[in-house]
């Protein structure tokens, strides 16, 4: 299992970071199936004009999944206690997005030593997609 | 003139989700996240899980394959899905989920606001195996309420 050294890091380490794109349509599509949210804005270029974007948009939760991947490819599963996320900007087609992180704050209590990170999610332009905060416990 | 909006107080019965092995994949394989954790049994026991755990995300594959009508419920109660947005996702992990697992989700409506603008409303869904709260999950969704 994937054990964080309390006692190596320090407040201000940044987590890895992960860069993953462009966003595909293929993509979407992969995602809407996965996780069961049909809902047109995603995948359907015409229903996404009339609702008044430029075209089709990701999923906030693919944005949310992908940040999970560098927290989890990080931090492993079970070590992870809580994991939020705020959706500040849509992602589009071709867009190349990075996940980032930053351990903000080291805590030990009764209840065992804890990582309390920011996180985020931002795209070739450095627009933040999505911002978020996560819990991590070291052995 | 507003339109009436019937929150209820049970929004929807108990359902439940059985997790299945390449339902983890599919979504691992969506997010491009290629970590052997969730793809690799034998490597997941090496790492010390019982089996190749759910990822991070997992819960959004449990409500809305576990209960593909909840948009349509949230229609029901006069909320406007057509304009909805998500405005945040919230999870407290208490033990991880497997393949095999049997889950109950349990949802109810923890706060709902109508402003002249937009209805706020914050469902929680509370994940169980076997009596045994493994995660829950908050989302907060924000639809146009003109």
């Amino acid at each position: 299992m994937k054990k964080l050294n309390f006692n190596s890091i320090k407040e201000g380490d940044e987590l890895p970071a992960l860069t993953k794109g462009p966003i595909t349509q293929v993509q979407l599509a992969k995602y809407a199936g996965a996780s069961g949210d049909f809902n047109p804005i995603h995948l359907d270029n015409n229903y996404a004009k009339a609702a008044g974007l430029d075209g089709i948009i990701a999923h906030g939760m693919l944005l949310m999944g992908i940040l999970g991947q560098m927290i989890s490819g990080w931090a492993g599963i079970s070590a992870v206690k809580e994991y939020s996320v705020h959706f500040k900007s849509y992602t589009r087609l071709q867009d190349r997005v990075t996940a980032k992180g930053v351990v903000e704050k080291k805590e030990e209590n009764e209840k065992g030593k804890f990582l309390h990170c920011t996180v985020f999610v931002e795209d070739q332009n450095g627009e933040v997609k999505i911002t978020g905060k996560v819990i991590v416990q070291c052995m | 003139m507003k339109k009436q909006k019937k929150i209820p107080e049970n929004p929807v019965e108990p359902f439940y989700f059985e997790v299945e092995r390449c339902k983890i994949k599919e979504l691992c394989m969506a997010i491009g996240d290629n970590n052997p954790l969730f793809f690799d049994t034998g490597y997941a026991r090496k790492e010390g899980y019982d089996d190749t755990p759910a990822p991070l995300t997992f819960a959004t594959v449990m409500v809305f394959w576990g209960h593909p009508g909840l948009l349509e419920k949230v229609k029901e109660w006069g909320i406007n899905t057509g304009k909805i947005l998500h405005a945040r996702e919230h999870y407290y992990y208490f033990k991880p989920v497997f393949p095999g697992d049997r889950i109950k989700c349990t949802m109810e409506i923890e706060s709902f606001r109508s402003t002249s603008a937009a209805d706020i409303i914050v469902l929680k869904f509370v994940f169980s195996r076997q009596d045994e709260i493994v995660l829950i999950a908050k989302m907060k969704l924000l639809a146009d309420s003109r």
